[in-house]
């Protein structure tokens, strides 16, 4: 259901056929309605042409804002009253005859635009709660209101480290990069010939590959495959005994550069 | 204002009801009741009707809508009927409680 775009085609077919005039319009939706509901860009388009016209009326109001952009953001209620006073004037009738919303409206005046009547509740509620100042305490009366106290000591018993941290590890997941650390890389270079158990990727029903998923199936290869398991132990101690080996080299090389570090 | 422009008008909003769902061809017929429309169709057009239904084998709102149109409508059925039945819609998508 789209309302306002019958209202806006019922409208603009009743000033194409001059069934309703721009005049009809303001009187509903004034200029204090208009203040308040239209977005500024279409008041700066607004200014813009009333600037520039040599007369300002009705007529160059609506044609500038435009039928469907008043049914879009003027309150339908309005747009419907103007409907309404068109329709009475087509049939004869009384605004008041045809539409129980136009009954219902303030009997000050016929076409008077229902802007103000939240603000009596309004008032009249916090009058209320204004008598409570009768505590004139020099101070600031701090746990006075329980519930508030205990809201505070609730937030503070709580302890900071409950929220997830989940986001940051997400943020150096390290997807297809393979600027992870060398280690890491390594112990990968197995997992990085995965097509082999495509099988069990497949039967778990996803073909969407996230970076989350990608992790999961390899790491399931890598258990599954017993061929895998062989040739990774053996690429594990190969590196082993080359990082001894770097390590051994490198600290000869500092022992040669050991007086000029130290 | 002549009787055209009004017919028109009221064609026109009648139609937009239906587009936009405002309002269904029951609705429109909750309103333009068979009373309302035998009363006010002229022969031919009740005889379309009846035709069409007779040809499908089912008379429902929509059908009676493909037929008599909303132009139709506007043209032979009275404008306070219709108007009815939009201002019932409107009070049905909430404008009217919203103010009242």
């Amino acid at each position: 259901m789209n309302v306002k775009a019958f209202f806006g085609d019922a409208l603009a077919s009743a000033l194409e056929l001059g069934l309703g005039a721009p005049d009809d319009i303001l009187r509903q939706v004034t200029a204090d309605v208009l203040a308040h509901d239209l977005p500024r860009p279409l008041w700066a388009r607004l200014l813009t042409a009333c600037l520039g016209a040599p007369r300002v009326d009705a007529q160059l109001v609506v044609e500038t804002i435009g039928v469907p952009n008043l049914c879009e953001h003027v309150p339908p209620q309005l747009i419907w009253a103007v409907l309404a006073e068109i329709a009475a004037r087509q049939l004869g009738k009384a605004a008041e005859e045809i539409v129980p919303l136009v009954a219902a409206k303030p009997a000050s005046g016929p076409v008077r635009v229902p802007l103000a009547p939240p603000p009596p509740e309004t008032i009249a509620a916090p009058a209320p709660a204004a008598k409570p100042p009768a505590p004139a305490g020099p101070s600031i009366p701090a746990p006075s209101d329980k519930p508030l106290a205990d809201l505070i000591s609730e937030l503070e018993a709580q302890d900071p480290p409950a929220r997830g941290r989940a986001p940051t590890s997400q943020r150096f997941r390290q997807g297809n990069t393979g600027i992870g650390r060398p280690g890491a890389a390594q112990s990968r270079r197995p997992q990085a010939q995965a097509s082999a158990p495509i099988a069990s990727v497949v039967a778990r029903g996803s073909s969407r590959r996230s970076g989350t998923e990608v992790s999961e199936a390899e790491t399931e290869t890598a258990v599954e495959s017993a061929d895998w398991r062989g040739k990774e132990i053996a690429v594990d101690d190969s590196q082993l005994v080359d990082w001894q080996a770097d390590t051994q080299a490198t600290d000869d090389d500092f022992s040669d550069l050991g007086g000029r570090k130290r | 204002m002549s009787s055209d422009q009004r017919q028109a008008w009221f064609a026109r909003v009648l139609e937009s009801g239906l587009e936009n769902q405002i309002f269904n061809p029951t609705d429109v017929l909750a309103h333009a009741t068979p009373d309302v429309l035998a009363n006010h169709l002229p022969p031919e057009l009740l005889s379309r009707v009846l035709s069409a239904s007779l040809a499908s084998g089912s008379m429902t709102p929509e059908r009676v809508l493909e037929t008599v149109t909303p132009v139709l409508m506007a043209q032979h059925l009275p404008h306070d009927v219709l108007w009815a039945c939009i201002a019932a819609a409107v009070a049905r998508a909430g404008i009217n409680s919203v103010v009242s």
